[in-house]
């Protein structure tokens, strides 16, 4: 019995011996190249990476893109989980503040990034680490400036474009030819969009009752609703902050742009100040509306799919919002890949939003999975669908006008708090409780006491 | 002086014994509620209290240095914070009653003794168990101004459209109409098991003596459901201090904050806007005020008890 | 006059009132339901036809929405985690709620009336104030996203609603029950579980229906302790409804509320039958 301890013991020792020597002699000899490819994992041992991402492309991801990723990356295992989105950014905090974080990869909206970043959650793509686990052709510069900065924070890289998204104006045709108003051009004033607008409100069927109205979008009480109010600003010259940060739209760009967007109201269909997201969809998809101002992405759900819509896809036109005196609107809404810095597979975790941002990458995920580009490259190419020609060729000037026009939410590590006070108070104000200088005045206040 | 015989010990640690058990076993009733309930509050609990009264750090989430006050003063100076009380007030004021009254109604007038009745009594209760964010959404596709049937119907009776969420005061009946839409089945399904538990002698006793149904009410039911309706009444309000996720699926808190009650403020500055501190002493005045009115009901519930 | 020529009227009146209660108890469900039946129409039509103004009530229905979506967002698994969670909270729930009640109801304890009001009062603190510090202490001790920390995390507020409500129905038994068996030489636990919990079967039964219900809804807990293995359905609603990319799908939604509403009703319908037979039972005994 003690014989067996004895050469039991023995035996473990020796074993640990070898082990320590050989782990020695491994770390001594193949250091680069072993590294990198433990990195990226072997079939014997596969490197783990975990991902949290918004729940609406979450289990497409997980079935679909992930497969594809394998095909050039099989040892590095992705797990993906959803969370809706409202909860998204609490629970990235939560995991990413944590001494041993479970998410290698963090997918942040487009106003988080300032966030994650000065909390420290984040790996610089851009910094020495990373780029010895760089692609040669990756090729930063072919990104559109928009997109790309939208992962960008005191000059650091945090993250890459992923899906990117940008509000545009949907035009339904058939609306306009039976009103007898010619159909839009990216030179549409907001003036003469206006003028146009109480003749799109029109009795289609000849029943005497009016079933056709000239816009819906955001009007609701909800964080997204002041990007509209923001881009009507924005191509007006308007800013939200100034250089040194503070509030810079309490003023008469910013009221006349919130009268304008009340001003929608009155032709927009019935209930329409209770409309957001979904609603605007709708009234869209079922031919109720000549226009909506919504995000991009949904044009796929709105022109060609037939399940979801009453429209057929030479119906629908996309551009860029009406123009102010400065220019075309947009807004940027961009979902960034980002590496979590306290990460144990970070190299894994950098290739995986690095394939699908590369160009193969992107080029596949927007043929595959309708997602929208952000390369230059991409956008330049023939499109791989038909239909996807004319989208991005608004998305294209869409990204252009966004640049110019300094067009996205405030970027801020208490940006959430600002966006929810522009909410509130921009809802305060549709819903005529107080002027808009007053709403603007209030907003800005706070606004200035939470960035501080 | 009475002699301490060797029996007579044994029995006075006898008799101990047992009064130490039947302590033991009447504590012990208690016990499993307690334990969990210490057990998984008592940290969150003095967490929220911690936080309130100090500066919050999101990079360890958790209090950082000692500002006293500070939050409270943040918080009351909101009109956010007022508005959003004030409407949770209308809100309860509509909404408990209603429910109350119809619920117990219903329960009475499915109890009647027929074949149907179970079947009635399962269906009803699935209003409940609909999620609350599915309710939202039901209701706001029945109530939209343009595709809702709500109002289509009172087309057909010859009305105008209703704005349902566009105007305030139709918002809040929204939502009161949603919540009650809900809570009813609870309420009904407590109230059926209050009655059913009656015992029938008094009742028979009652219907011979010639009492009409409308005496029997007042005088035997209502005094033996005293103690089921207060309960009742107390859990209601307790959860509907809490709702919020009705609120945001149907209005958004909109119009213009109209429905902004005040759990869905709470949650918009903890999970929107990431500011935990200002929430948990929100949380905190939320709790003191839910206190101070749950123990005046219960002390009037008590009395109401000790009449009946 | 005979005594039964005087109840004479007396017996018809009540019957056409009895029959006005009934027609009245199934036109108050009829109301009730009809959202339901919305829902659950909803749920068979294509996309296009949810939002038709006016409403449709023809269309060609589509069973789609139930199989795309059941595999999209991981139904089943949730499905499953759902009722383990409601079930494991709704039974621990009703035993320690229940004993606590009675304590509280029917024996005399110093200090006892006190921890029951601050039980209840614990129902003060709202819920979003108590789930980060549960996250962070499970995180501690390494139990996010497990069944077990979702079920006791359940029964911080399934337990104040049990105690309270058993309460009430436990203040309305007869005071001298289980004081005659426990005079009979029974322990107070033998006389609580053989007298008091028969004869309070209906209210045992609908409070624990209740508590399963409150259970099985429930969101933020859910959203915040857990990440994919114990995820429940309650939050695969929330992300159908806060579609940010592709628009709420109205089908998937009420496809996937049709689908939590079944198990539920089932099984409140299977527990009436007990609840009437356990009535039946109470009656003859007396």
């Amino acid at each position: 019995m003690s014989g067996f301890h004895e050469a039991a013991g023995c035996v473990s020792r020796r074993a640990l011996m070898a082990a320590a020597v050989s782990a020695v002699a491994v770390t001594a000899l193949g250091a680069p190249s072993a590294q990198g490819q433990e990195g990226l994992g072997t079939p014997e041992q596969p490197v783990e990476v975990r991902m949290i991402a918004n729940e609406a492309f979450a289990n497409q991801w997980q079935t679909l893109m992930v497969p594809e990723f394998n095909k050039a990356y099989p040892n590095i295992k992705v797990t993906i989980d959803g969370v809706p989105y409202v909860e998204l950014l609490a629970k990235s905090m939560l995991d990413a503040t944590g001494p041993s974080p479970t998410y290698d990869i963090i997918i942040a909206d487009d106003p988080w990034v300032p966030q994650l970043a000065e909390v420290g959650a984040l790996m610089d793509l851009k910094g020495a680490e990373a780029a010895a686990w760089t692609d040669a052709g990756y090729d930063w510069d072919d990104f559109n400036a928009a997109p790309l900065a939208a992962g960008e924070w005191k000059g650091v890289q945090y993250g890459v474009p992923l899906r990117s998204n940008m509000l545009m104006m949907f035009v339904n045709k058939a609306l306009y030819e039976k009103a007898g108003v010619p159909l839009p051009t990216p030179d549409l004033t907001w003036e003469q969009y206006l003028e146009q607008a109480p003749k799109l409100v029109q009795d289609t069927d000849g029943d005497g009752k009016v079933d056709a109205w000239a816009v819906d979008t955001y009007f609701v009480r909800e964080p997204l609703t002041p990007t509209i109010w923001q881009t009507i600003m924005n191509s007006n010259g308007g800013q939200l902050l100034d250089a040194d940060g503070k509030p810079a739209f309490a003023n008469e760009i910013g009221a006349a742009a919130l009268e304008t967007h009340r001003k929608l109201l009155e032709y927009a269909p019935t209930g329409a100040v209770s409309h957001g997201f979904s609603e605007s969809l709708q009234a869209f998809r079922q031919g109720l509306v000549a226009t909506m101002f919504n995000w991009g992405s949904v044009y796929k759900g709105s022109a060609i799919d037939e399940k979801t819509t009453t429209l057929k896809p030479d119906q629908v036109g996309i551009q860029v919002l009406p123009a102010g005196s400065v220019g075309p609107g947009a807004h940027r809404g961009i979902w960034n890949g980002t590496v979590s810095a306290k990460s144990e597979n970070r190299q894994a975790a950098w290739t995986v939003i690095q394939w699908l941002s590369s160009k193969e990458g992107e080029a596949w995920h927007s043929a595959n999975l309708g997602v929208f580009p952000a390369r230059k490259s991409t956008l330049a190419a023939r499109p791989p669908v038909e239909w996807l020609g004319p989208v991005f060729a608004a998305l294209q000037q869409a990204y252009d006008a966004a640049e110019k026009g300094r067009m996205w939410r405030i970027r801020h590590p208490r940006s959430d708090a600002a966006q929810q006070i522009l909410a509130d108070e921009h809802s305060r104000f549709m819903a005529g409780q107080i002027s808009a200088a007053e709403a603007l005045k209030v907003a800005a206040e706070k606004i200035e006491k939470v960035l501080d | 002086m009475s002699t301490v015989t060797a029996t007579g010990v044994r029995a006075a640690r006898a008799r101990a014994w047992t009064k130490l058990a039947d302590v033991a076993s009447r504590w012990a009733f208690m016990g499993p509620a307690a334990v969990i309930l210490g057990a998984m509050l008592a940290y969150p609990i003095f967490y929220t209290i911690e936080i309130s009264f100090s500066r919050f750090d999101l990079m360890t989430f958790g209090a950082v240095e000692w500002i006293g006050f500070e939050n409270y003063a943040h918080v009351l100076d909101d009109y956010r914070f007022w508005s959003s009380m004030k409407v949770t007030l209308v809100y309860l004021v509509f909404a408990l009653p209603l429910q109350i009254v119809l619920g117990f109604g219903i329960a009475f007038l499915i109890n009647a003794d027929w074949r149907g009745r179970g079947t009635v009594r399962a269906l009803f209760i699935i209003p409940m168990v609909v999620a609350p964010v599915v309710a939202g959404g039901i209701w706001r596709m029945i109530l939209d101004p343009l595709w809702g049937i709500m109002n289509w119907a009172i087309g057909l009776a010859g009305f105008g459209p209703l704005d349902w969420f566009g105007d305030p005061n139709l918002a809040m009946a929204a939502i009161v109409i949603i919540d009650t839409w809900r809570w009813t089945p609870f309420v009904v399904l407590i109230a059926t098991a209050a009655l059913l538990s009656l015992p029938r002698d008094i009742f028979e006793a009652a219907e011979i003596d010639g009492a009409g149904w409308w005496s029997m009410l007042w005088s035997i039911t209502l005094p033996l459901l005293v103690p089921i309706i207060a309960a009742t009444f107390v859990v209601r309000w307790l959860g509907a201090v809490k709702m919020f996720d009705i609120a945001l699926a149907a209005t958004y808190g909109g119009p213009g904050g109209a429905t902004n009650v005040i759990n869905l403020f709470i949650y918009e500055e903890a999970f929107r806007s990431l500011r935990f501190a200002e929430s948990a002493a929100m949380a905190v005045i939320v709790l003191v005020l839910t206190m101070v009115l749950t123990g005046l009901f219960l002390l009037g519930t008590r009395k109401l008890e000790q009449r009946y | 006059m005979t005594a039964a020529a005087l109840h004479a009227p007396l017996r018809r009146r009540s019957r056409l009132g009895r029959k006005i209660r009934i027609a009245a108890g199934v036109f108050a469900c009829i109301v009730f339901l009809f959202p339901v039946f919305w829902m659950v129409l909803s749920s068979f039509k294509e996309q296009r036809d949810i939002f038709t103004v006016p409403p449709t009530l023809v269309f060609t229905p589509t069973l789609e929405t139930y199989v795309s979506y059941m595999q999209r967002a991981d139904i089943s698994r949730r499905l499953i985690n759902t009722v383990i969670v409601a079930t494991g909270s709704g039974l621990l729930s009703i035993v320690a709620g229940a004993m606590a009640g009675y304590a509280l109801a029917r024996i005399r304890l110093r200090g006892a009336g006190t921890i029951g009001v601050l039980i209840l009062l614990s129902r003060g603190v709202p819920p979003i104030a108590l789930a980060v510090p549960m996250f962070l202490v499970a995180r501690s001790l390494g139990v996010t996203d497990m069944h077990i920390t979702l079920i006791l995390a359940y029964c911080t507020f399934l337990i104040p609603y049990v105690m309270w409500l058993m309460r009430g129905f436990f203040l309305a038994l007869p005071k001298e029950l289980e004081e005659s068996a426990m005079i009979d030489g029974c322990s107070r636990f033998g006389a609580f579980f053989k007298i008091i919990v028969p004869i309070s079967m209906p209210g045992l039964l609908s409070t624990m229906i209740f508590s399963m219900i409150l259970a099985w809804e429930e969101l933020l807990f859910a959203l915040v302790l857990t990440n994919r293995y114990a995820s429940t359905i309650p939050v695969a609603i929330a992300g159908i409804a806060g579609d940010t990319v592709n628009g709420a799908n109205w089908g998937a939604l009420t496809a996937v509320g049709t689908i939590t509403v079944i198990p539920v009703v089932v099984f409140a319908l299977l527990v009436q039958k007990w609840l009437i037979q356990g009535l039946a039972d109470g009656a003859t005994k007396g």
